[in-house]
């Protein structure tokens, strides 16, 4: 009923004349997929960010196609995962679009020819580690971060970059027992896949998971969890939290503050694709194009506050502007790419998360 | 004759929609535990792989190690507190019993997410007591993350389970052995210990396996509290198997599935056995006479006192705690309350439409699917009643099934199949399958609300109906309904609050268009919207509330 609503009133605030425009750069037989697109009338969405949160890219593209409905689900990212796959194998088709942060889920999928093949007209715009086998890309620019109490961590006691952290929790382990968070690498897909981005580009990872064991880390599955915990001082430090999110509460709450930390910054991409099965695909194709323009990652870049990945998008989260204040050899994006889901398969993802569990345990033991 | 075949039609559809109903998702998840992928998976194969998984996995033998231990920590609290309970409000002159009564039955309606949340912001490391307390004392005594917290917690959160069933025993217990033992010097505890409590033991025996049942299926609870310190016990175990190898472990889930049902089913048996007899010896009564309370004395204020303790830490603290929650911006060491009330995160729920949906969805499946389930419930009653055969016998049991499938679970194979059954496909997203799953989850709880009512209805009646050439179908629709109207409307608004508590079973059926509070809050705990959750606790709380309110003014009984 509301959502009916909000579509009714947005379809008549929305500009009708600019919803046939064939964008500019884009081939001219655009205008039939837009053709077909109002023709479906609608897109059905599964999607890793909260409806809230996306809320600002729906509008604004109804108010590009008001003729088309958007149906946004959001769910985690495992939901989103199991979900579509049974959908997919009961016949009845699922989502038109995937997006979801969980990138190793999302390429497995496209490997497992779930995806439709389309060469967005954006995809050029993108770096080339965002755009895999014409069908799904990388979207966003969000950086993985350290997080800790204003009141209770101050001074110099605020790690700037990874071995500064592992020393810290090593050290003063008195103040940080029990205080130390980080995602739960069992539950999160999206926490193992940074600790394994970690093991490539931080030599003493070891230090950093004794560390852990030493203070006793909490673990979440989720990243709002250590948001609040590290807000209400129940802990202190965070590790590897999803920048994104972490920035914005950051801005309205005076106790969380956040650090992109100096050696190196991981850069987590949300990956989308068009599902195989998609009963609008026109419409999904419409939808990926708009996140993919200059005006869908305007809006990322600055009221969906998830930094936009384009370059030539001036916003107030961007890529470029992450680049420039962390040095263009300290950012590391986790590339859509088929390396990343060398850790779904069992055997290594067990074997990753026991050698990570004893190495904890010897941290927790040598203290 | 022909009323025989006529009534045969109906009874029999009612049998095999129930048995369809049932047996579907346990035979799925039966199946599915024999597989090595998820069943709809073309690159399965069948091989006991996912229980030789689990069983190879430290953490299962860890998690029910400690689930054994919090059942087992539940009874040794739960039972012995409860027991007194009951002696106390039943027999002695404890002042203002009329107030506590119903003060006693919070706990066992409010959603134990809720009442764990509660804990964490009340109690927790910087909850509101904790933060009080340390501002005068320099220190809290308590944690509520360890695995004793959370049994002890549980424990207490039990005890009305333990005292409605030995109250009813107290109850149809003359209370002469009593004054006798009064009158020979014992002092009021040890009437209680040496004289009440051993003439009910079936009714705490029976109780004692409930709580350990109930113990063995915590979600909630754990899922929140044994969090922080990684404390897994069954049922969140299942839960994590979610994502622990990355792609969903249908297999494994289902594995530990049916360890768990393994292990509940016989105690549902068990329990069925005890009930049986307790109901036997309970005919052993003492001579029927006016019940006399006994005067406490001294020990009044000790009983009462004690009673306020239990009440605060388990009904008030943590409600307490949800309800400031969800009116402050953050919270914990150096924040001021004056500075950081809100109304904002109300404003966050009817603002987003998922939740206003969830909330109305709450009420309808309450209301609407509470009272269609009791009238499914009612025609299984009927299908089964003054009928001895080997169907009446196939039935009793056949309610006791889901009873010992985890509601999560439960809800998870429902998903599969309004997935998979065609006929039900176009009804998945809407919030009929969150109603069938939730009423099928508590069919036995809604069979015993029934019959209890059917029992009532002495035989004469029937037989006089049936005298003058009613048939079966006319003796239920003219005699036996009308009579047990009352019965039903009660049964209605215990279903309606059971319906508005209930959160494991609909966490894997939440989809848009069914949603519900319940299984939104532990999606929102997982995505740590605590604002949210907190709002929306207190939601549910007068939701539940408005329910509780209700069955009080018309002198419902809160128990069965």
């Amino acid at each position: 009923m509301y959502r009916r609503l909000l579509f009714v009133a947005l379809a008549l605030t929305g500009s009708i004349a600019l919803a046939q425009t064939v964008p500019p750069g884009y081939p001219a037989d655009y205008a039939q997929t837009i053709a077909a697109a109002n023709k479906e009338g609608k897109v059905v969405i599964y999607s890793a960010l909260d409806t809230k949160a996306a809320q600002p890219l729906v509008k604004d593209f109804n108010a590009l196609y008001p003729n088309i409905k958007v149906e946004y689900s959001d769910l985690n990212s495992t939901e989103l995962y199991n979900r579509f796959i049974a959908e997919s194998a009961s016949g009845q088709g699922s989502a038109d679009v995937m997006w979801s942060s969980a990138m190793d889920l999302q390429v497995k999928l496209v490997d497992e020819g779930q995806a439709l093949a389309y060469a967005s007209p954006e995809a050029s715009k993108l770096p080339t580690w965002a755009v895999y086998k014409n069908q799904a890309y990388g979207t966003t620019y969000e950086p993985a971060v350290f997080i800790y109490n204003k009141r209770l961590v101050t001074g110099d006691e605020i790690p700037q970059d990874h071995a500064s952290f592992a020393k810290l929790i090593n050290t003063k382990v008195d103040k940080f027992k029990g205080k130390v968070t980080t995602y739960d690498i069992e539950k999160s897909g999206v926490g193992f896949m940074f600790v394994v981005q970690d093991t490539k580009y931080f030599p003493a990872m070891k230090d950093l998971e004794h560390g852990f064991g030493a203070s006793s880390y909490r673990v979440y599955g989720s990243t709002g969890n250590m948001l609040e915990k590290v807000s209400s001082g129940e802990h202190l430090l965070g590790y590897n939290v999803l920048g994104s999110y972490a920035l914005v509460r950051a801005k309205k709450d005076p106790a969380l503050g956040v650090v992109l930390p100096k050696d190196y910054t991981l850069v987590l991409s949300r990956v989308m694709f068009i599902g195989k099965q998609a009963k609008n695909p026109n419409a999904a194709k419409l939808w990926v194009d708009y996140i993919l323009s200059p005006r869908g990652q305007k809006l990322i870049g600055s009221d969906v506050e998830l930094f936009s990945i384009r370059n030539d998008v001036d916003a107030e989260y961007t890529a470029a502007s992450l680049t420039k204040q962390l040095g263009p050899n300290n950012v590391k994006p986790i590339p859509v790419s088929a390396e990343i889901v060398n850790y779904l398969d069992q055997k290594k993802r067990l074997d990753f998360l026991s050698a990570w569990k004893a190495e904890v345990a010897a941290g927790a033991a040598g203290k | 004759m022909r009323t025989a075949t006529f009534s045969a039609v109906p009874r029999g559809l009612t049998i095999l929609v129930t048995a369809a109903a049932v047996l579907a998702p346990l035979l799925l998840i039966l199946y599915q535990s024999f597989l090595t992928a998820p069943f709809f998976d073309a690159r399965k194969t069948v091989g006991i792989g996912a229980y030789e998984f689990i069983f190879a996995d430290p953490d299962f033998w860890q998690a029910s190690l400690n689930s054994i231990l919090i059942a087992a920590a539940m009874v040794v609290i739960a039972v012995p507190l409860g027991g007194l309970l009951a002696f106390v409000m039943e027999r002695t002159d404890l002042p203002g019993k009329r107030w506590i009564e119903p003060l006693i039955l919070v706990p066992s309606f409010v959603s134990p997410m809720v009442l764990a949340f509660g804990f964490v912001v009340a109690a927790g490391p910087v909850g509101f007591y904790t933060v009080w307390v340390t501002a005068i004392f320099g220190g809290a005594p308590w944690g509520i993350y360890s695995l004793t917290a959370i049994g002890i917690i549980a424990g207490l959160l039990h005890v009305p389970n333990v005292y409605v069933y030995a109250s009813a025993a107290l109850k149809s217990l003359g209370s002469d052995v009593e004054e006798a033992a009064r009158v020979a010097g014992a002092s009021p505890f040890q009437v209680a210990a040496t004289v009440s409590l051993p003439l009910i033991m079936p009714a705490m025996l029976f109780a004692a396996v409930l709580v350990f049942f109930l113990g063995f299926e915590l979600f909630g609870l754990p899922l929140v509290l044994g969090d922080p310190e990684g404390h897994l016990v069954l049922s969140t175990y299942l839960y994590k198997l979610t994502n622990k190898l990355g792609t969903p472990s249908y297999h494994l889930m289902a594995a530990v599935a049916i360890c768990i049902v393994a292990v509940t089913f016989p105690l549902v048996l068990l329990q069925r056995y005890l009930l049986q007899n307790a109901r036997k010896y309970a005919t052993i009564k003492g001579k029927a006479g006016r019940m006399r309370e006994l005067p406490l004395g001294k020990w009044k204020w000790v009983a009462a006192g004690l009673i306020g303790v239990w009440l605060f830490v388990g009904v008030i603290v943590p409600l307490s705690g949800v309800a400031l929650r969800a009116f402050v911006t953050n919270w914990g060491y150096g924040a001021k309350l004056s500075e950081v009330l809100t109304l904002e995160h109300f404003q966050s729920v009817f603002d987003e439409p998922i939740l206003v949906r969830a909330i109305w969805n709450t009420i309808l499946i309450g209301t609407v699917g509470g009272a269609i389930a009791v009238a499914c419930y009612c025609a299984i009653g009927f299908a089964t009643h003054r009928r001895n055969d080997g169907w009446s016998r196939f039935v009793d049991y056949l309610v006791l099934v889901p009873r010992a499938i985890p509601g999560l679970l439960a809800g998870l194979a429902f998903l599969w199949v309004f997935l998979f059954f065609p006929p039900l496909q176009p009804l998945r997203t809407t919030i009929f399958s969150m109603w069938l799953a939730y009423t099928v989850v508590w069919l036995a709880y809604g069979m015993r609300l029934i019959s209890s009512s059917l029992m009532q209805v002495s035989t004469e009646l029937e037989e006089a109906a049936r005298t003058v050439g009613a048939s079966r179908g006319q003796i239920s629709r003219q005699i036996t309904l009308p009579l047990i109207r009352h019965g039903l409307i009660a049964s209605w608004l215990l279903v309606f609050m059971i319906f508005e508590r209930e959160y494991s079973t609909g966490v894997y059926l939440l989809a848009p268009g069914t949603e519900v509070i319940g299984a939104q809050l532990v999606s929102l705990w997982q995505g740590g919207a605590i604002d949210v959750v907190a709002a929306l606790s207190l939601i549910n709380v007068v939701l539940v509330g408005v329910g509780l309110a209700l069955a009080l003014r018309f002198g419902v009984k809160l128990r069965d």
